[in-house]
């Protein structure tokens, strides 16, 4: 059963965020960890590397494919998840927490307002089945 | 829905094929081109690797050298591939189109279903490999190899993989190609991409891997292969295929995007 945290922003990406400040941490989710399959390796940008919303920050692969990581926020990388190197496991077992990606540094809070809460990606995944 | 393009099978050197595969994903990325199913072979043969592979574990380069093979790396994720006596397929199309469903998986389903009828054309009763199959190799060594073992999906004839498959998608669409062997040779294939490869480990890959003309009842040339397959795509999928070629967008960035392939730092990126 997929899980839709309800502290959490979501992008049509399949992106998650969460907010604290101009802080925001993002990470994929269970919807997109479990549409991937078991994830093998990621790419990471640098620190302290600027991302454009709408714009690849990265690149996952998973035994089924390659998948662009889609920024929902533009800023500044400030940190990525370490652990992540140890454990690439997290991302799958645990997407929504211990296997968060990057935090990013917002320069424009008002990108919140695009992104869908809880009960909106949960619809929006449903469309997307029946399409 | 609008009519897909078919680019008819034509051969180019690995740089070139991984660039004009490129050039039309980004240019479906932008809604700039239609659904997309091309074929081509690779002169000169060539190893591509997956996109995260790591030459140096995965690519016997002496040998390569000495058996003028290319080596490139790939877009899409998956294991090392010896491209000589086959057909491959590339697939781009765009998530607006609403052809294929968003899961990764139900993509790979649905394309190994339009080259199984494909296959059946020639006579070669292909199944797709089950979901869950485990990925392990039975020798650590041969786990580089991408037709060593079948992904869910993939296709598998006379319980062996026909064609090994694999997909990239970015913001807005996808591209999937694949390779579709007409014949196969272990020695050769595991002398590529093994750095000391035994006769053990080509015996385990001949028993796992099989070619269109090992099974086909009259042999297959690739235009007939191509032919097959184009009608198992319209068949499987109901669409209309018209021939086509690259765009002028598409030629000009495939024509930048050569020299990306050729270089080292893409072939080494991941050690940069």
């Amino acid at each position: 059963m997929k899980v839709f945290p309800e502290d959490l922003l979501y992008s049509r990406e399949h992106i998650w965020v969460r907010v604290d400040g101009d802080m925001a941490t993002l990470g994929i989710t269970d919807y997109a960890q479990e549409s991937l399959g078991e994830i093998l390796s990621i790419e990471f940008p640098e620190i302290d590397t600027y991302v454009e919303r709408d714009e690849a920050f990265g690149s996952i692969e998973s035994t089924k494919a390659v998948v662009d990581l889609i920024a929902c926020v533009s800023g500044t990388i400030v940190s990525i998840n370490e652990d992540i190197n140890d454990d690439i496991g997290i991302i799958n077992s645990d997407p929504h927490d211990t296997g968060w990606l990057v935090v990013i540094e917002m320069d424009d809070m008002e990108q919140l307002d695009d992104l869908l809460d809880a009960a909106g990606y949960h619809d929006f995944i449903l469309q997307q089945e029946t399409d | 829905m609008r009519p897909w393009r078919v680019i008819d099978y034509q051969t180019n050197n690995a740089f070139e094929n991984m660039a004009i595969d490129e050039a039309i994903y980004l240019e479906t990325l932008k809604k700039q081109s239609p659904p997309t199913l091309r074929f081509y072979g690779w002169r000169p043969s060539a190893v591509s690797i997956g996109y995260f592979q790591d030459p140096r574990k995965e690519v016997n380069f002496h040998q390569c050298r000495i058996s003028a093979v290319d080596v490139v790396r790939r877009l899409t994720g998956g294991k090392a591939v010896y491209h000589h006596d086959e057909v491959t397929y590339c697939l781009v199309c765009g998530q607006h189109e609403k052809i294929f469903p968003e899961r990764i998986a139900e993509t790979y389903e649905i394309i190994s279903r339009c080259l199984a009828r494909g296959l059946s054309f020639l006579g070669i009763s292909a199944a797709l490999a089950p979901q869950e199959k485990k990925r392990a190799a039975t020798d650590p060594d041969l786990q580089s190899c991408c037709f060593s073992v079948p992904s869910g999906h993939e296709l598998l004839a006379d319980g062996r993989k026909i064609c090994g498959s694999a997909q990239t998608r970015g913001k807005g669409g996808f591209l999937q190609h694949g390779a579709l062997l007409l014949s196969f040779d272990p020695w050769v294939t595991a002398s590529l991409i093994l750095s000391s490869p035994t006769p053990k480990q080509a015996a385990q890959l001949k028993k796992s891997v099989v070619g269109v003309n090992d099974l086909s009842p009259k042999p297959a040339t690739a235009e007939k292969v191509c032919e097959a397959l184009r009608k198992g795509f319209v068949e499987e999928l109901g669409i209309d295929l018209a021939n086509g070629t690259l765009t002028p967008s598409e030629k000009e960035l495939s024509a930048q995007l050569v020299k990306k392939y050729r270089s080292d730092a893409w072939l080494w990126r991941q050690e940069s």
